[in-house]
């Protein structure tokens, strides 16, 4: 099953945070990527990066900044493809960035679309174009929409659009929030809770993964995807190193 | 057999056999509604055909017999038939014409069926599904209790109670948590997850301060059932016989600790010779196998503690000091408040009132335990033991204010009027 592990934070981390994730990450990086238990992950830029774009009418409309005004943001994301949740638990509790970030751990919905961009995006190779994520967020669940048959067309059409041009690095459609569990590490202890790991009356119901030019480039494709005339959808660039 | 005994052999039967059939058909099907379905049908049709025909030498094969036979109906009907069958293992459920009576267990040899209710259990309390729904889930897949006799227990709507079980089924679909035993780096601390919604059930029985009595008092039941089923399932880990010993101490006692009109009586005031002796040599010599493992946790200690006042001939033979040491313990293992708080009363009764005090004090200070009476209730009683009348009435007044349900109040306002009299 694949799994998308959301890196929840609330600012930048201490400096101390920041030199032990640094120090251990490489290797929790190589024994999860050789166990084939974790696909990529990347870190995102700060919030205040992100535009958000809705289209009404015909019209697409941008503001600047994050769609939720929550003190918790989603700070990076991890792919992972693990044989159940317990694994998928497993994985990120050994993570060190779960000793200081809460991860929210949720499933799929459906098919995760791998687009040609992928293998660049998952070895940090940033030369085409500049990843950028596009969060879809729903205001209610079940996210019946993510189900409807026209807007299914419609995303795919959409992705097949992008596909071409390397544009497209990875999209699909997530569980409801009440399918997400989010995991603390504690003095050592894994704890774990029901629901998702930011506390907002909306949620990520799906995402989409481009790599382009720009800014205008990343808001563009994000006012061409259908979602985008019922939602809205946050368009935040990854951190190139 | 008379029908009397027939009906009693059905209900034994099926209250035994319910979390079996469940456990059976969702490891061979994946699903949980489907599961609960058949197994509703499959008891229903012993109901019509039992009293004529008698109950089965196995029940247990006879009602998973026919409840997979139902799962082969429904499957062969629904259009994801084909493909689920595939997945259930075809040879394994598809039997329709054997006759039920005699037929072979086709969902495999009993101690397959024995790790099927354990997969259950494990699968009902897994810690990513939310806790109410645990409960929930845990007495509507293994025990044989309704949706809506769930929801009076838990003084709920049946809607509300309904929608718990459909979320928690939804979360393990989709989430993808395994319908399986814990592997064994995962199982000491997923058993104690187990541990603690079976005992959640047996205090929201236990507390018995509103809603059914009945339902309330079959809660302890099961939950006494379930831990002794995690027992037997689990012979060589301590913890879960520590559990069955605690509910079995606790359990003994119901019948002396509320008075005729409903109220609480305390420990001091019980009549001890109404404490059920079965009960607690049961849960004595569990409790004594439990603790020669040597492995003590949290309710192992919890059950020594109920064993010293079991044991005790009467409140004022209780050996205090000892249950004081085991608080220490238990507060090392398991650190709240509410083991503070009831190390502070074991302290004072051990003859120590000024240090039990400090304790309370301690953790008003805190702002522990604010909205929770015992704190004050406690405070009034060490005040009371001391001679200190004054600041024990202004204690239980707070106590009473802080007091949720009627029969806590009754008993508040009791100790109240005996305080104000001695005056």
């Amino acid at each position: 099953m694949k799994y998308l592990l959301f890196i929840c934070s609330d600012g930048l981390p201490v400096p101390e945070a920041m030199a032990v994730m640094q120090r251990d990450l490489p290797a929790w990086i190589d024994e999860m990527g050789g166990r084939g238990v974790r696909l990529f992950g990347r870190e995102l830029e700060l919030p205040e990066a992100a535009a958000t774009v809705r289209v009404r009418e015909g019209e697409t409309l941008v503001t600047d900044g994050p769609f939720a005004e929550t003190k918790e943001f989603v700070a990076g994301l991890d792919l992972l493809d693990c044989a159940d949740l317990d694994e998928a638990i497993e994985v990120a509790a050994k993570s060190p960035v779960s000793r200081y970030h809460p991860m929210e751990i949720r499933p799929f919905r459906g098919e995760l679309q791998l687009g040609e961009g992928a293998s660049r995006f998952a070895r940090d190779d940033d030369s085409a174009g500049t990843p950028y994520l596009l969060a879809m967020w729903m205001s209610q669940a079940p996210a019946a929409l993510l189900d409807d048959e026209a807007v299914k067309r419609e995303s795919d059409a959409w992705r097949r659009h992008v596909q071409p041009s390397g544009i497209h690095v990875l999209g699909g459609a997530l569980g409801d929030p009440e399918t997400a569990t989010t995991l603390r590490v504690r003095d050592g202890e894994t704890v774990l809770s029901d629901g998702p790991g930011i506390d907002a009356a909306e949620f990520i119901a799906a995402i989409e993964v481009v790599s382009c030019p720009g800014r205008r480039q990343a808001i563009e494709l994000a006012a061409a995807h259908p979602i985008a005339r019922h939602h809205a959808i946050e368009v935040r660039p990854f951190y190139s190193g | 057999m008379s029908p009397p005994a027939v009906q009693e052999a059905v209900d034994a039967a099926f209250r035994e056999e319910w979390g079996r059939v469940v456990a059976t058909l969702i490891r061979r099907t994946g699903d949980w509604d489907l599961a609960e379905d058949c197994a509703q049908e499959a008891f229903a049709e012993a109901l019509r055909r039992w009293p004529a025909d008698g109950v089965p030498q196995r029940p247990g094969a006879w009602l998973t017999t026919v409840a997979g036979n139902r799962a082969i109906d429904r499957l062969r009907r629904g259009a994801r038939g084909a493909e689920l069958l595939e997945q259930a293992g075809r040879e394994a459920l598809a039997r329709p014409d054997t006759d039920e009576e005699t037929m072979p267990e086709l969902f495999g040899e009993s101690d397959e069926i024995e790790d099927d209710r354990l997969r259950l259990i494990f699968t009902c309390c897994h810690p990513a599904l939310p806790p109410e729904g645990r409960v929930a889930l845990t007495l509507r897949s293994l025990a044989w209790l309704t949706t809506a006799e769930i929801a009076r227990a838990f003084l709920v709507s049946e809607a509300t109670m309904a929608k718990r079980l459909t979320r928690a089924k939804a979360k393990i679909a989709a989430a993808g948590i395994p319908y399986r035993v814990p592997p064994a780096h995962l199982l000491p601390e997923r058993t104690a997850g187990v541990l603690a919604v079976l005992y959640l059930m047996f205090n929201e029985g236990y507390a018995a301060s509103a809603g059914d009595e009945l339902i309330r008092a079959g809660l302890c039941d099961e939950a006494t059932r379930l831990a002794r089923a995690l027992w037997h399932l689990m012979p060589d880990e301590p913890e879960p016989m520590g559990a069955l010993a605690l509910m079995l101490l606790h359990s003994s006692r119901r019948r002396a600790r509320v008075g005729e009109h409903g109220e609480l009586i305390t420990l001091e005031e019980q009549d001890r010779s109404r404490w059920d002796q079965t009960e607690i040599d049961e849960g004595l010599r569990l409790l004594d196998a439990a603790l020669r493992r040597r492995r003590v946790g949290p309710y192992q200690l919890q059950a020594a503690i109920a064993a010293c006042h079991a044991r005790a001939e009467n409140a004022a033979d209780t050996d205090w000091g000892e249950i004081a040491g085991l608080y220490v313990l238990l507060e090392d293992r398991m650190p709240s408040p509410v083991v503070r708080l009831n190390r502070a009363v074991a302290v004072a009764m051990a003859g120590d009132i000024e240090t039990g005090l400090a304790i309370v004090d301690e953790l008003a200070e805190q702002g522990a335990l604010t909205d929770y009476h015992l704190l004050e209730a406690t405070r009034a009683d060490l005040y009371r033991r001391r001679g200190d009348r004054e600041a024990s009435i202004a204690a239980y007044h707070r106590a009473l204010e802080a007091a949720r349900t009627e029969p806590e109040r009754e008993f508040i306002r009791r100790r109240l009027a005996e305080q104000s009299a001695q005056r």
